[in-house]
């Protein structure tokens, strides 16, 4: 009985967990600009993110081996300082805009504007790193973004014309308006939200914070495998959203309040306030992964103690360090740049930054040295490498 | 390459692949650095080597400020870097573990002075979370 409840947690938490502020602005962008028709990208992403995710994580609860310690230690110095230059900054500036996401939304609901918000954010997550157990800071982030369910719920009220949402599927570019290259930016930014970083230095570390061995790995594979691509489900349920309500009138998505119009007006004021608590609690969730993952990937490569479960005296540097990136985070918003850009950018530099990420994964995977009987099979090496 | 003090079974252990750039822990499990190089027993420079000479050995493991001069050539300093002498070497596998506690040894006085002079002094920073490492676990959300 407990075990069933540990597994419906553990979908339910990668469910609510799967979609940040990426995935938000980037699915209403798209679907407000090509309705369904870069659904693939998303199915794309999804299973790519559902590869890595449980390799990360098996690496890790076999070997005791997060990511950046195998990066350097396979790539050597050089090309691991550039891994890591690369990473560090496009995980700092997702942190960013998970950080803005989280004012903004706020500031929907309080009418007070984000960049008084901005400090308030920052210093939660901080204290939540500081003080909240990461088992409990995972379950409640995950359980609460379940809320975002209310843009599937949007959709269904809003009626919309299921056939001619199919037929956007299929085709390949749906408005004329726009060029082939958009598109394809677009299909690069989709696979670029879904398959962030910092989920894969996040989730090898998250393994060894909280001690995962070769007997946990079913559970983690059935919450992977199940969970993320539910949340990919509430991606399209965004992207068709957009598509329903946004694209026919051609209203372009620039800010959060546009992505939840579609809702607002399906669901009134009831599923509105739903979907404000999820999108707080998905991209505060995220602003905590990404903190973390930015005091990961460095304490790693350089061999620090580091890690959530040890007294933060005696992670020190692992420490000062997810002070000062927050506080970065904090001066960059408050330079008055728009959050919402931002996240555009972060999601397109995620998307071509990703082979550096997954490759030592991948390789470190396939290693028997460090897996035992533990290796990929030959299946799952075929889809990391295709997808890599 | 052998190691000076293996106590081991005798193995061979590429310098480059096994030692170099692996994570060093203490006897605790705790992280203490990675290896940025390694000190060899001296060689005497400018003679010629005798044929029966015995080949050189590892005599510790350094940390330190390398990591600039690995990648732009250069040595750092001598007095710079970190010594852990091979002796206190317990196991070379996928991590090196150590023989000694970390307070032992000199490595990691940056962490000591962040720690004494940062996050110690911020209310809460020495307390120790209760966590149940190793129970089944229940993780997904990314």
């Amino acid at each position: 009985m407990k075990r069933i409840f540990g597994l419906a947690l553990g979908i339910l938490t990668a469910i609510g967990g799967f979609v940040d502020i990426g995935d938000l602005v980037t699915n209403a962008v798209v679907g407000s600009r090509f309705g369904l028709s870069l659904a693939w990208a998303v199915v794309v992403g999804v299973i790519g993110i559902c590869v890595f995710a449980q390799m990360s994580g098996r690496v890790a609860a076999v070997s005791g081996r997060a990511t950046f310690e195998l990066i350097r230690e396979r790539l050597g110095p050089r090309l691991a300082v550039m891994n890591l230059g690369a990473s560090f900054l496009i995980n700092l500036m997702t942190l960013t805009a998970e950080i803005g996401g989280v004012a903004l939304a706020l500031q929907l609901v309080s009418s007070v504007n984000y960049l008084l918000w901005v400090p308030f954010a920052a210093i939660a997550v901080w204290l939540v790193i500081w003080r909240v157990k990461f088992k409990i800071m995972e379950n409640v982030a995950g359980l609460v973004g379940l809320c975002l369910i209310g843009f599937a719920v949007g959709l269904f009220l809003l009626g919309p014309d299921w056939g001619q949402l199919g037929r956007q599927v299929l085709q390949e570019v749906s408005t004329s308006t726009e060029k082939a290259s958009t598109y394809w930016f677009y299909a690069v930014a989709l696979f670029g939200a879904a398959m962030t970083p910092y989920e894969v230095f996040f989730f090898s570390s998250g393994a060894v914070e909280e001690g995962w061995t070769t007997e946990d790995l079913a559970e983690s594979r059935a919450n992977v495998l199940v969970g993320f691509p539910l949340g990919g489900l509430l991606s399209l349920a965004i992207a068709g959203c957009a598509a329903v309500v946004l694209l026919p009138q051609l209203i372009g998505v620039t800010a959060l309040s546009q992505v939840m119009l579609p809702v607002a007006m399906a669901g009134g004021k009831l599923l509105l306030a739903l979907i404000i608590l999820g999108i707080v609690a998905a991209t505060a969730g995220a602003a905590l992964e990404t903190t973390l993952s930015a005091g990961y990937t460095i304490a790693q490569f350089l061999g620090w103690p580091w890690g959530k479960f040890r007294p933060p005296a005696q992670a020190a540097r692992f420490h000062l360090l997810m002070i000062i990136c927050l506080v970065v985070g904090i001066g960059t918003l408050m330079t008055g740049v728009d959050p919402i850009q931002v996240t555009e950018f972060s999601v397109v530099f995620s998307a071509v930054a990703l082979p550096l990420t997954y490759l030592p994964i991948l390789i470190v995977a396939n290693d028997p040295e460090y897996m035992g009987e533990h290796v990929n099979g030959q299946v799952l090496m075929v889809w990391g490498l295709s997808i890599w | 390459m052998t190691a000076a003090s293996d106590n081991q079974s005798p193995r061979w252990l590429d310098a480059q692949l096994h030692l170099l750039d692996r994570q060093v822990l203490d006897v605790h499990g705790v992280p203490i650095a990675v290896v940025d190089d390694l000190e060899l027993s001296e060689i005497p420079a400018g003679q010629e080597i005798p044929r029966d000479t015995s080949p050189p050995v590892i005599t510790a493991l350094l940390s330190g400020p390398a990591l600039a001069t690995r990648i732009f050539g250069g040595r750092p300093p001598e007095s710079r870097m970190i010594r852990t002498p091979w002796i206190t070497v317990r196991e070379v596998g996928v991590v090196i573990k150590l023989s000694v506690g970390r307070d032992t040894q000199d490595l990691s006085w940056t962490e000591r002075w962040v720690r004494d002079h940062v996050i110690g002094r911020i209310p809460g920073g020495r307390h120790t979370p209760k966590v149940e490492h190793a129970q089944s676990n229940d993780r997904g959300g990314s």
